[in-house]
């Protein structure tokens, strides 16, 4: 088997980080972890992850400037972005998708079809 | 309304967060379980089944197409009481079993955390109506966009509208202003670069006046013009977007802006509703609170509304209670009054004035004597302030480790401050015996009022019946039990306030071997419930029982057991029940004959049980 992919979390919450980052590990993802925007964008372009799941509501910069930024960078090009938002609203998805995101899920997240992005966005990623 | 948060949305998203919270944590913990581990997979099982239930009331009550109503929420508030009580039991008994070691042990806590938040605990009628105030946000804003180029204008408009809000437009700032000024909007797109009044004048007089500078302004400016957009911001502009627009970047910072917006006029609202809950707690102070007079605060969902709703209950009963003792004092009054015209004789004391004791009090004049010594007004030298003195007399008082159980009880009874409690200042010693100095109340005694009025007016009784059981709510709760509640302890100033002293004064004339001897009791026994004369450990049952005396006394003029000799009375008081206040004078209203009666039960548990039940009581009668 290859090596563990590597997951990049950016999210404020601190329960759902705790939670999200372990049940990762557990399928035996690498996972790194930002709480806002910022370090989102910073670790995304250095850390040389397979994934980022970027929480669209966070501190600082928000995840669509946060998703714009990491794509706008040389290393941020090949990095696979899932967006979460809170509310399912209509027309986020195109706005993550237009943002640069892969993909896109709702919060609160179903751990098994967030694990079903993850599979189909590291297959499709470059 | 295309892409705007709907209420719903957020609604099922706040409800199913802690549920999502639940289950993941569960999962985990399952996952860690050895499969022959049935004890603990069970419990885990039934969090999981309860949290699955949760969500199917979550998605049932909640549909994406409906706005909800109070009343749905309240609903589905009490449609999640079952599960979460499931949850909650499951956790605890686990969490209470501490043997899933430490990391499981903090996963168990932060599930019981997100159950807790999964609905208020307390029921559902007391729910905040969560979908009252929700809505606000779904509301569509009201934007004002500012440019001098009509196909910006259109460009906005369209845009704008597309998601959702209402755009009005000028194409000038004096318009803009105008427009400002007749119904203020909920935010400005501002253009910099306009002729006549370019928009820093126009973010200059918005910011400038405190009625439009909460307005929310996103200044437009050119691509190569960042400095203006830089100069808008330290200004006070929240925002700036660049030509050509970014549509997605123009909904974000547009939607941002709102949100904050309304998130600060929340917060402002929310502060209103607080100050107006400090207002009425100094109106409360000043007396001129109206009840119900919290109005809108009280109707609010949150805290604050709670807060308002709970203090407007708290004021209306505190006044109501007022209001009540104020009548009854006024009776109280004007019985004092008329006694104070025929004081009742004193009797010799053994100090003379002018006598100088413990190195500091001078002896001004006599007030009274008791049983075990005189009551004497005395000038602390020290302070300059004119105090009450109590001797002891060393005869009457008991050993030494009597005396060592008097010191600590005297300590607590200083800690006592209320105002019908007499502030216990000072013990001293001095050759006669011991000394206590104490706050000196310009009054008469319940005893002497008795004496020289005979039976006291209803009403009367009732004003000694609430503020005595007032002074030893407030002594219990310090852990302190008079022990020798009776007519000479209880003053009464000229203003119907009641005092009560000697707080643990009676523990001095015990023996350590208890009081068994009938000839050694302290005081009258008349105001001594069987337990103590019996020389039992008492508590606090032991006050509301003198407490009875004291008012049967009051109301009728007698005491409850009469007898030619100490022993015989206390044989009765030990075997008799008390005759009925009532038996005495018809006129006593039942309610309060009954009230005395409980109090006078022989055995304690029998008794109105605490202090703070009394005046409950008290407060009941009209």
């Amino acid at each position: 088997m290859s090596a563990a992919k590597r997951v990049l979390l950016v999210e404020d919450n601190e329960m759902n980080r705790d939670m999200l980052s372990r049940r990762l590990q557990r399928r035996g993802f690498d996972v790194g972890i930002a709480v806002d925007g910022r370090a989102g964008v910073e670790m995304a372009l250095t850390g040389g992850y397979d994934v980022v799941l970027m929480d669209m509501n966070l501190p600082e910069i928000d995840g669509w400037e946060a998703a714009r930024q990491v794509r706008a960078g040389e290393q941020g090009r090949r990095v696979a972005i899932i967006a979460l938002t809170a509310h399912a609203m209509q027309g986020d998805r195109e706005k993550a998708l237009a943002a640069g995101c892969d993909e896109y899920d709702t919060k609160p997240v179903d751990f098994e079809r967030l694990l079903g992005k993850i599979a189909t966005v590291l297959g499709s990623a470059p | 309304m295309s892409g705007r948060t709907s209420a719903v949305g957020e609604l099922r998203h706040t409800f199913r967060t802690p549920v999502n919270h639940i289950v993941g944590y569960t999962e985990m913990l399952l996952e860690d379980l050895p499969p022959e581990d049935e004890g603990h997979r069970a419990p885990l099982e039934a969090i999981l089944v309860a949290a699955r239930d949760a969500l199917e009331h979550i998605s049932a009550v909640l549909v994406p197409s409906e706005t909800p109503a109070t009343e749905t929420v309240r609903r589905l508030y009490a449609e999640l009481e079952e599960p979460q009580a499931r949850i909650i039991r499951a956790v605890t008994s686990l969490i209470s079993a501490q043997d899933l070691g430490e990391p499981a042990a903090e996963d168990l806590r932060r599930i019981l955390h997100a159950a807790e938040q999964l609905r208020p605990i307390g029921g559902a009628a007391d729910a905040p109506p969560a979908a009252e105030e929700e809505p606000v946000d779904d509301r569509p804003a009201r934007v004002l966009v500012v440019d001098d180029i009509e196909d910006n204008r259109q460009l906005l408009k369209r845009r704008l509208e597309r998601q959702g809000h209402t755009v009005i437009c000028a194409e000038d700032g004096k318009k803009a202003l105008a427009m400002v000024e007749a119904e203020p909007p909920d935010l400005v797109l501002l253009d910099i670069m306009m002729p006549e009044m370019d928009g820093f004048a126009v973010l200059a007089r918005l910011k400038g006046s405190r009625a439009t500078r909460d307005i929310p302004v996103i200044v437009i400016s050119a691509l190569d013009d960042m400095a203006s957009a830089v100069k808008c911001i330290e200004q006070g502009a929240e925002d700036f977007l660049s030509k050509p627009f970014d549509p997605v970047l123009l909904k974000a910072r547009v939607d941002s802006s709102i949100t904050k917006k309304r998130a600060r006029d929340r917060e402002r609202a929310f502060i209103e509703a607080a100050e107006s809950v400090a207002a009425a707690a100094a109106a409360v102070e000043a007396g001129t609170y109206r009840s119900g007079s919290l109005g809108t605060v009280a109707r609010r969902a949150d805290a604050v509304g709670r807060l308002a709703r709970v203090f407007d209950a708290m004021a209306t009963n505190v006044r109501a209670r007022e209001q009540q003792l104020h009548e009854r004092v006024r009776t109280l009054k004007s019985d004092i009054a008329k006694a104070r015209e025929h004081p009742a004789a004193g009797e010799k004391a053994q100090l003379a004035t002018g006598e100088r004791i413990g190195g500091r009090y001078e002896i001004l004049a006599t007030l009274g004597r008791g049983g075990m010594g005189a009551v004497f007004r005395a000038r602390d030298s020290e302070l300059g302030e004119e105090v009450a003195l109590k001797t002891l007399r060393r005869e009457s008082v008991g050993d030494e480790a009597v005396i060592e159980r008097f010191k600590s009880e005297i300590r607590l009874a200083r800690k006592i401050t209320h105002r019908n409690v007499v502030r216990t200042h000072d013990l001293g010693e001095y050759e006669g015996g011991y000394f206590l100095t104490m706050e000196l109340v310009e009054g008469i005694t319940v005893r002497e009022l008795i004496d020289t009025r005979g039976k006291l007016a209803i009403e009367s009784v009732l004003a000694i019946g609430t503020q005595l059981a007032d002074a030893l709510a407030a002594a219990h709760a310090e852990g302190v039990i008079h022990r020798d509640v009776k007519p000479h302890n209880i003053l009464l100033d000229a203003d119907g306030v009641l005092k009560v002293m000697d707080f643990g004064v009676a523990r001095l004339g015990e023996r350590s071997s208890g009081i068994t001897e009938v000839g050694l009791v302290v005081g009258t026994p008349a105001y001594m419930p069987p337990e103590q004369l019996l020389g039992e450990e008492v508590d606090v049952r032991a006050d509301l029982y003198a407490v009875g005396v004291v008012l049967f006394e009051a109301a009728t003029g007698r005491l409850p057991f009469e007898a030619q000799s100490p022993m015989l009375l206390i044989a009765r008081l030990l075997q008799e029940e008390a005759p009925r206040a009532s038996s005495i004078d018809p006129a006593i209203p039942e309610e309060l004959d009954q009230l005395i009666a409980e109090l006078l039960a022989k055995r304690p548990e029998a008794r109105i049980q605490t202090a703070v039940q009394l005046k409950e009581r008290l407060a009941a009668m009209e």
